[in-house]
């Protein structure tokens, strides 16, 4: 009977663990879930070398569709973005949607932002002098 | 096949309609069309932007909706930080 109760008492533990095991992974692929649709949508938007660029480097250059000696600097993680002209950083913008949304997202606001309308994202950002900010 | 997707907490919520099936009468394509439509006006009435991605051709801002767009993306109301 001992022998039994503690035979049962095994089964019920391991199912226990089992269970609280399940329930850990479910609720880390919830978790996960947003950065992953997040991570696909901006493989969509961007071309291969901009997502290669974005991986390796931590940045993707988006040209200025009105000024060819422009581009603008977007970081992958959070941080301001530097518009460069001729090679120079001349401003760091700062412009971020009022909800929280996965980071990827929020490069891929920026980049829809800039090549459709390119003023109304730099009337919409908060300018810095590059200087400035290094200063802090 | 049409696709808008909404930028969320979520990542991105997704609906599809098929314009092509939509014209012939088809009773789930056009409600798929005013399904994607209702949220379209919903999420710029919250102040989010719309652009058109088409293949080839350079991003579009979007006013109203199209049913005729393959894809639509809708980014939340951003302000500077």
């Amino acid at each position: 009977m001992e022998m039994l109760g503690s035979v049962v008492g095994v089964i019920m533990g391991t199912l226990a663990l089992i269970l609280l095991g399940w329930l850990f992974v479910d609720s880390f692929l919830k978790w996960l879930e947003p950065y992953r649709r997040a991570d696909r949508l901006l493989r969509t938007v961007l071309t291969r070398a901009q997502y290669r660029q974005l991986m390796w480097r931590g940045y993707v250059d988006i040209k200025s569709p009105c000024d060819r000696k422009r581009v603008y600097r977007v970081p992958r993680d959070p941080g301001l973005v530097g518009m460069i002209e001729q090679g120079k950083r001349k401003v760091d913008l700062c412009l971020q949607p009022l909800e929280w949304v996965p980071g990827a997202d929020i490069v891929v606001m920026h980049k829809l932002m800039i090549e459709a309308d390119e003023e109304t994202y730099l009337q919409t950002a908060n300018h810095f002098t590059p200087k400035c900010i290094s200063e802090w | 096949m049409g696709l808008l997707r909404v930028i969320s907490k979520r990542g991105d919520d997704r609906v599809y309609w098929n314009e092509q099936d939509a014209l012939t009468g088809d009773v789930e394509a056009n409600a798929a069309i005013r399904e994607a439509e209702r949220i379209f006006a919903r999420e710029r009435a919250t102040g989010a932007t719309a652009y058109r991605l088409e293949a080839g051709k350079p991003v579009e801002k979007l006013e109203q909706f199209d049913p005729q767009a393959s894809h639509i993306i809708m980014v939340p109301q951003v302000a500077g930080g």
